[in-house]
């Protein structure tokens, strides 16, 4: 019954985090710091969500081991900078991190 | 019927739909591995395995399901479980404050079942569209597309996972997709200085702040690249 009633909390608290600006948004007018804020939400959280997911990735390994998921990150970054396309980060990045955990044997 | 709702159930743009349900492709690699891991963990928990797997409609954020599953296994105080919980999934009302301005005279149900669909992935996927031209109700139908692929992906995912405790092979490192594919999201989005620094504030912030519990450190990143792309801006 306890964890119905947790996971029911959650769920109903979670929902109302994602409603809460944008139930609002017809009837108040956000600050002019707040609008601006928003465009930059977009590239902040992209960012932050994958420092996470790199940093994830290598914690705990030494520097052979964090060798190809860097390196991975690294071709990506420029296949994307020459392409302007940012599936070709998927593309060039993974089979790079394949082949490098291969060869260190990670 | 508003005439606002009969637009917009009557505008439905099937390509637009189509194209946001590709689009949210590449998350599934990545994501359906979680999802699966959830499962696992749930049908090994001293919970009820239906409860472990509703934490994915219910709660709908993994970060948020684990955190609750784990602590319920471990028979934390129900408080401390909620709190935690929301807590992780704080940044979504940075999302919801994103899409306010794009969801804008929308009737209140279809406003309701977009923000209960928003998450990570779906916010990705969805404001780049917006960011496009004609992002009217081309984009929602896109959002939709999305959104609605990646609800039914976690849901099979998850219940793949506490029915079979099936596992991806490790050796794939499909871990590594999505940050990967944000990588090229940041290269392919951050042209303007203000961008940038939204881009590497937050990224260096996350790096720095990936030990913080709760992961805290994800809401302190993205609110540290608002701070410094504004500060450009004004500065500018």
């Amino acid at each position: 019954m306890t964890a119905w009633l947790v996971v029911m909390l959650v769920g109903i608290g979670s929902f109302l985090f994602r409603l809460s600006m944008v139930a609002i948004a017809d009837r108040v007018t956000l600050p002019d710091t707040v609008t601006r804020a928003t465009a930059f939400v977009a590239p902040a959280a992209f960012a932050a969500l994958a420092a996470t997911g790199v940093t994830a990735s290598i914690v705990g390994l030494d520097l052979l081991g964090a060798l190809p998921p860097l390196a991975a990150v690294t071709v990506a970054a420029i296949a994307v900078r020459r392409t302007g396309r940012a599936y070709v980060a998927v593309v060039t990045g993974m089979p790079t991190l394949w082949l490098l955990t291969f060869a260190v044997g990670a | 019927m508003a005439a606002a709702e009969t637009t917009l159930v009557r505008s439905l743009h099937v390509t637009e739909f189509a194209a946001g349900a590709r689009a949210m492709l590449p998350w599934l690699a990545g994501v359906a591995p979680f999802g699966l891991v959830i499962g696992v963990s749930a049908a090994q928990a001293s919970i009820s395995t239906l409860v472990g797997w509703l934490t994915g409609p219910v709660i709908y954020g993994g970060s948020a399901q684990i955190a609750t599953i784990e602590m319920l296994n471990a028979g934390a105080a129900p408080a401390i479980i909620v709190v935690t919980a929301l807590v992780i999934n704080l940044r979504l009302i940075l999302y919801s404050a994103a899409m306010a301005v794009r969801w804008r005279g929308t009737p209140l149900w279809w406003r309701a079942t977009a923000a209960y669909l928003l998450v990570d992935p779906s916010f990705v996927v969805g404001i780049d569209r917006y960011q496009r031209p004609s992002g009217g109700n081309e984009a929602h139908s896109y959002y939709v597309g999305a959104a609605a692929l990646l609800w039914v992906a976690w849901a099979l995912a998850i219940g793949a996972g506490a029915t079979l405790g099936a596992q991806l092979p490790a050796a794939l490192h499909l871990d590594m997709v999505i940050p990967l594919y944000l990588v090229g999201e940041v290269m392919r989005k951050a042209g303007d200085q203000a961008s940038r620094r939204a881009a590497l504030a937050a990224g260096g912030v996350a790096v720095a702040a990936f030990a913080v519990p709760l992961h805290l450190g994800m809401l302190l990143a993205i609110i540290a690249g608002l701070a410094f792309a504004i500060t450009a801006k004004e500065k500018s």
